[in-house]
């Protein structure tokens, strides 16, 4: 019964959230939901196969991992179908979406929302003030 | 009245009649369970609020914070009033992932809310924002809002010297008069509108919910999947 945390690359989707912020974000969830953290797995930068939890898996037998987000899945089919396979049996935990489940449909599910997000398009708010805001919702 | 027209282009919110109220009473009832601190055989709002007028101030944040584990609020607010929503936004959604409860205890010194534009948060200037009391309200307990005009003239006079939400706003306070609800009533307004509330007296606290829409075909500002979640209208 081993749960762990998992850090990833500072780029997560829209986000840019630092190894130690992601550490205090998955640890705040964990506590709220009662779950002890038995081991921090560091994915390394600029991947998102989530190989190395899936490699720990294998030895350390995971019960629980969390993630602090749902963009942090694998974006790749060929890796997402790879994470599916091994770690089915898995519970997987997104602490910003509070959001927490187990199985193939459950991921396909959590990865379409986060495709979903990642091809909404944003507005650059460094570029905007509130008016400005403002107007571009008056552009019928 | 053209909803979606008054929301842009006029006042910037409008009065609303739920749509479906057994779902509104189901959502209510939902939440009295959740809150956890009636008898059961004492399911009445007005038990709930009464007990909650007399917490401390943490205790009702830990209730509210305990409330946010209400995992499909924001789907049962927006079906309440499906029509509404489909006018302004269509049946793509994104929703307000977990929809906020609000618990405003009566009396001198309590937790209020300063006015502000919703905006501020960061969710998009497409993004509507529904808020239900759970009860009829009682005098000056509701919330007030600036019409748009107002708004965004305070807004310009604000952005003139580089300042969000400054003194000017804080101290618009008092003499504020706040919209008198009953229950299956809403009020729906646009992210540009200022609004809060003020002091009240009563021997019971005002429990409301809200939650922020908008369409999953409009551009995102700073809220994404930790705010919100993608919804389709049924």
């Amino acid at each position: 019964m081993t749960v762990a945390t998992v850090t990833t690359d500072i780029n997560i989707g829209p986000f840019k959230i630092p190894a130690n912020g992601q550490n205090m974000i998955m640890i705040s969830y964990a506590q709220k939901n009662n779950l002890a953290v038995e081991l921090a797995i560091p994915e390394p930068m600029r991947s998102n196969a989530l190989a190395t939890i899936q490699w720990l898996h294998k030895e350390r037998k995971l019960t629980r991992v969390i993630l602090s987000s749902i963009h942090q899945l694998p974006i790749k089919k060929k890796e997402f179908e790879e994470l599916i396979q091994n770690m089915e049996d898995v519970e997987f935990h997104f602490a910003l979406e509070n959001l927490k489940g187990k199985g193939k449909n459950f991921l396909i599910e959590t990865s379409k929302e986060a495709k979903i997000f990642m091809n909404a398009s944003n507005i650059e708010s460094k570029e905007k003030n509130y008016l400005d805001l403002y107007k571009i919702t008056q552009k019928l | 009245m053209d909803i979606k027209k008054e929301l842009t282009q006029g006042k910037g919110y409008a009065v609303i009649e739920i749509e479906d109220t057994h779902l509104l009473n189901e959502l209510k009832n939902s939440i009295i369970e959740k809150i956890n601190i009636s008898n059961n055989f004492e399911n009445d709002i007005n038990f709930v609020r009464k007990k909650v007028a007399k917490m401390s101030k943490a205790e009702v944040n830990q209730c509210m914070i305990d409330l946010s584990k209400f995992n499909n609020l924001s789907e049962m607010i927006v079906n309440s009033c499906p029509k509404l929503v489909e006018s302004l936004c269509g049946k793509e959604l994104f929703i307000q992932r977990r929809a906020t409860i609000v618990m405003n205890v009566p009396g001198e010194g309590q937790a209020k809310q300063w006015p502000h534009y919703e905006l501020m948060s960061g969710i998009s200037p497409y993004s509507y924002i529904i808020w239900a009391p759970l009860h009829d309200l009682e005098e000056n307990s509701g919330v007030y809002y600036f019409d748009q005009k107002r708004s965004l003239e305070i807004m310009k006079k604000e952005q003139e010297i580089g300042i969000v939400n400054g003194p000017t706003i804080l101290n618009m306070m008092s003499n504020q008069k706040p919209k008198k609800l009953n229950f299956g009533q809403a009020v729906v307004f646009n992210p540009f509108l200022l609004h809060g509330n003020i002091v009240f007296n009563s021997e019971y606290a005002r429990i409301a919910c809200t939650t922020r829409f908008q369409s999953s075909n409009k551009p995102l500002l700073q809220k994404n999947t930790d705010y919100l979640k993608f919804y389709s209208l049924n």
